[in-house]
């Protein structure tokens, strides 16, 4: 399973999410996939987010620190 | 020298002779006009007598110079002449040849200068409406002036650094005999390339300025093709070329204020032009700083609440799938039924002898109903 890709993660959960709110007959098996798939997804969307965030936030200081210059 | 008195001279000769003489005795004197005669020419015979005791001088004014001095020679008028006498050798009369010629005394002096400013008046040659401007950024200027005085130093050491280009000409600036100078000056300076032509002269008495109000001389100025600066110093009586010039004022210094004026209103303008130059483009830069600022404040802000938006819904989604996590019920004690692959919801759905599969948190019961 390619989980590099955030947005592709971020697409799927919110197939999942429709998944789980619609669907009606329980499938343990089925269900036990879709959860691990999802916490997988969760997890690794969480880390690429925190990545993301530490960047946003380096940037941040950057553009801070040279507007205090000027 | 000394004449050979063993040589016999010839008439000619000795009038020569006599005539080299003559020209060593250059004087100013003082006396009162006799009978006056111009002839075709203009050329102005006269007398002078000694008011002591009535000795007599044939004098001779050449036209040149008669008109040059624009004093009208009257019987009875008193006039200091400055000159040399000669013996004409056709009639071998004695003559005095004058030079220069001016009025003597302060009442007769003061007398033709009030004849004279009033008839040049009545000619319009002091109307204000015929001045011109002095113009603006002048860069050549004459000057004439005696290079003895302190006047010279006094105006350029006030006149400003915007480079100018100054021609002087020297010139004797105090009695009768000034006017030649004077004159010649003008003549000069007519055939330079200058802006304007400054006059200059220290204060004194009205005698000592007796120059600057001859009648050739202040039509000289007043037609002068650029404007003239006249600088003379004087008390009462404004020197008539002063009233004839452009500008008329009374020290070297006023001169430079009036030259100096269009150049330091330039270099203030350009001061301003500069400072407003830099503030106009620094509130550019500042506009497009605070633009620039602006733009960063609604990239971080609503950068920051996209990545807020995704955490909340991966911890939504998290709950959602904990929530439909079958592990997480079964551990609870609750289990599920299935016969083949349908879940079991109710009693209704089963009857006797079915084969059921019990999923419970650790494995699979096999069961029949009964």
């Amino acid at each position: 399973m390619d989980t590099k890709n955030l947005n592709k993660n971020l697409k799927r959960l919110a197939e999942i999410s429709e998944w789980f709110n619609g669907r009606k007959d329980v499938n343990l098996e089925e269900d036990l996939k879709i959860v691990k798939e999802a916490s997988i997804l969760i997890k690794e969307s969480r880390e690429q987010l925190k990545e993301v965030e530490n960047s946003f936030e380096e940037i941040k200081k950057e553009i801070e620190s040279e507007k205090e210059v000027k | 020298m000394k004449i050979d008195t063993e040589n016999i001279l010839s008439v000619s000769d000795y009038l020569d002779l006599v005539n080299g003489k003559l020209e060593e005795l250059s004087a100013k004197i003082i006396g009162e006009v006799g009978k006056v005669t111009l002839d075709a020419k203009g050329h102005a015979y006269f007398s002078m007598r000694d008011e002591k005791d009535n000795s007599v001088m044939s004098c001779i004014m050449w036209a040149s110079k008669y008109r040059m001095f624009g004093i009208k020679l009257e019987e009875g008028m008193k006039i200091i002449a400055y000159g040399k006498p000669n013996m004409y050798k056709p009639s071998g009369r004695f003559s005095f040849v004058t030079e220069t010629l001016e009025p003597a005394g302060e009442g007769e002096l003061k007398k033709k200068y009030e004849e004279l400013k009033a008839k040049l008046a009545k000619e319009g040659l002091f109307d204000e409406s015929e001045k011109r401007p002095i113009p603006d950024y002048v860069q050549k200027i004459g000057i004439i002036t005696s290079k003895q005085g302190a006047v010279l130093s006094d105006f350029l050491s006030n006149i400003g650094g915007h480079g100018f280009n100054i021609k002087m000409i020297d010139s004797r600036v105090e009695g009768a005999e000034a006017v030649a100078d004077l004159l010649a000056c003008i003549n000069t300076f007519k055939k330079q390339d200058i802006e304007v032509l400054v006059i200059m002269r220290g204060g004194g008495s009205f005698e000592s300025l007796q120059a600057f109000n001859n009648e050739l001389l202040v039509r000289e100025v007043a037609g002068f093709p650029v404007p003239v600066i006249a600088a003379i110093g004087h008390d009462k009586d404004v020197p008539l070329i002063s009233l004839a010039a452009d500008l008329g004022v009374s020290t070297p210094s006023i001169v430079t204020v009036a030259l100096n004026d269009s150049w330091n209103k330039a270099e203030l303008h350009l001061e301003r032009f500069t400072k407003g130059i830099v503030s106009g483009f620094e509130s550019v830069l500042n506009n497009q700083k605070f633009l620039i600022n602006n733009a960063i404040n609604i990239f971080t802000v609503g950068f920051s609440a996209v990545i807020r938006s995704i955490g909340q819904k991966l911890d939504s989604t998290e709950q959602l799938v904990q929530a439909n996590n079958p592990e997480r019920q079964l551990k609870r004690g609750y289990s599920i039924s299935y016969i083949g692959d349908k879940v079991i919801r109710s009693i209704k759905e089963v009857k006797a002898g079915d084969k059921m599969n019990i999923s419970v948190s650790d494995g699979i019961i096999n069961s029949q109903v009964k």
